[in-house]
């Protein structure tokens, strides 16, 4: 579905990310596991052209229509509804109006947010904002799903809550998923591969890990699985071999 | 209040000289006369026709000139030294140009307003453009939006909050560009009316129009703020 080779991302100078490699295949969920400034939220840029790699190349299976990429913050068009917000890229690929509108209303429905379309970003809660955000990327009906940390600034209960949720959501529909996290236990519990990034700058690949992990999963069962702990055990060392922050990276 | 009824008094007990600083009651008087006066709504008409073309125009301008410099960098440097400028100096010094220019007519006192109202409106445009949020224009763009999609969605909204967080000062402006046209040479306007009170020595009909031209100007705002409201309902909705 995607790979990347020999990847290499600065502004002049000192590159952010050097020489990656790494392959998304079909159906699978991948994790790119980093501390801080490892320049993980650049390799998703590049994915999808938002930033130019100095070197090395791109290679998607998919249309780019078909990609669909979750942001950190959930920077919603402020002036728009919820609705008008779920709305807009099913219009920008031709949809009339009123239908794009209905299928949007859907999609929150689908979310729990049935009843607020018509509310404003500035009249929701951050969690229900993230919805509204998760419902506009799903809405495109996307084949490869881009994350970047999307539930970062989220409370705990939210957090593992939608976790689960889009957990669900992506083995019902067999997505392909590219997850950019800084949070070990996340990634473990809801990847199928890990890909360790090493501390930028010139961040690299340092370890691939496969999740022996039987699908479909809960995050509560993954954490019980006789696999987790050790896998556990094996990135925490890997990250810990890293000179700095290391254990200040992966407080949550 | 407390303040007219004090002013009332000492104009009563005649501790205030009259020809200085008539009474509110002589002040409401002149009013009064003025309002049953036709040739006062010649007056009044000229000086709303004036403000208003001089505002429509400067949005107008101001708003053609801020996207153009924000879109072509060429024009950005040709435009901004030449605003920073304008705005730089009293701009109502202009006015006796602009009536050597364009006559002791509407022309020279729209002339005015515009200028006032265009530099404003042109720096709110020009800078926000530039302070866009970018995480919007990547949001827009990884949902597959073009440029036209980016200009409708995110450059026009955010253009507009700029635009109307300035309208209020931008009527302030157009109409002290017509009064002030009118003040330095003209046949018509509150301004010419004001200017006679002055050259006569007249203070209750010089206080009745700054009072009138007050009150207009705050009718004004009022309506500046409900349409304000009106376009920005995504920010001052019930939250």
């Amino acid at each position: 579905m995607l790979r990347v080779r020999g990847l290499t991302v600065g502004f002049g100078g000192e590159p952010i990310l050097e020489d990656i490699d790494l392959e998304v295949r079909a159906g699978e969920f991948v994790s790119l596991l980093g501390p801080s400034g490892s320049g993980k939220t650049s390799i998703l840029r590049a994915v999808t052209g938002l930033l130019h790699a100095r070197e090395g190349s791109v290679e998607l299976d998919v249309d780019a229509a078909h990609v669909g990429f979750l942001f950190q913050d959930d920077a919603l068009l402020p002036w728009r509804t919820a609705r008008q917000n779920v709305a807009l890229g099913l219009r920008i690929r031709g949809a009339p109006v009123e239908e794009a509108e209905r299928r949007a209303d859907e999609w929150l429905g689908s979310l729990g947010l049935a009843g607020l379309g018509g509310r404003y970003p500035r009249q929701l809660s951050g969690g229900q904002r993230k919805r509204v955000a998760i419902a506009q990327v799903l809405a495109l009906e996307p084949r490869l799903l881009l994350m970047d940390e999307p539930f970062a600034a989220l409370d705990a209960i939210v957090r593992a809550r939608l976790t689960q949720e889009l957990l669900g959501w992506v083995e019902r529909e067999h997505l392909t998923v590219l997850l950019v996290t800084h949070d070990l236990e996340e990634a473990i519990a809801a990847s199928d591969v890990v890909y360790v990034l090493s501390q930028g700058p010139r961040a690299s690949v340092k370890g691939r890990y496969e999740v022996a992990i039987e699908r479909p999963r809960t995050l509560l069962e993954s954490h019980r699985h006789p696999a987790f702990a050790p896998l556990m055990t094996r990135l925490w060392d890997d990250l810990s071999g890293e000179p700095v922050a290391a254990s200040a990276t992966l407080a949550p | 209040m407390v303040l007219l009824a004090l002013w009332e008094t000492l104009s009563r007990v005649g501790w205030l000289d009259p020809f200085y600083a008539p009474s509110p009651a002589a002040v409401g008087r002149v009013i009064g006369t003025l309002f049953a006066d036709p040739d006062f709504w010649t007056h009044l008409r000229a000086t709303f026709v004036a403000a208003f073309a001089g505002l429509l125009g400067g949005l107008l301008l101001g708003v053609l000139l801020g996207f153009a410099a924000a879109l072509s960098p060429l024009l950005a440097d040709l435009l901004e030294p030449v605003m920073i400028l304008l705005n730089a100096i009293p701009r109502v010094i202009l006015a006796p140009l602009f009536v050597i220019w364009l006559g002791i007519d509407l022309a020279s006192k729209v002339a005015l307003a515009l200028i006032l109202v265009t530099v404003l409106i042109f720096f709110a445009v020009y800078g926000g453009i530039k302070e866009v949020d970018q995480r919007l224009v990547e949001r827009v763009r990884t949902l597959g939006g073009g440029r036209r999609v980016l200009i409708r969605e995110v450059y026009v909204p955010s253009v507009t909050a700029w635009v109307m967080g300035n309208l209020k000062i931008a009527v302030g402006f157009a109409f002290t560009g017509a009064v002030v046209g009118e003040f330095v040479a003209s046949s018509r306007g509150l301004g010419y009316l004001l200017q006679f009170a002055q050259s006569t020595y007249n203070a209750a009909l010089t206080i009745a129009l700054i009072v009138l031209i007050m009150a207009f100007v705050l009718v004004l705002f009022a309506a500046a703020e409900r349409l304000e409201r009106h376009l920005l309902r995504w920010r001052y909705g019930p939250g």
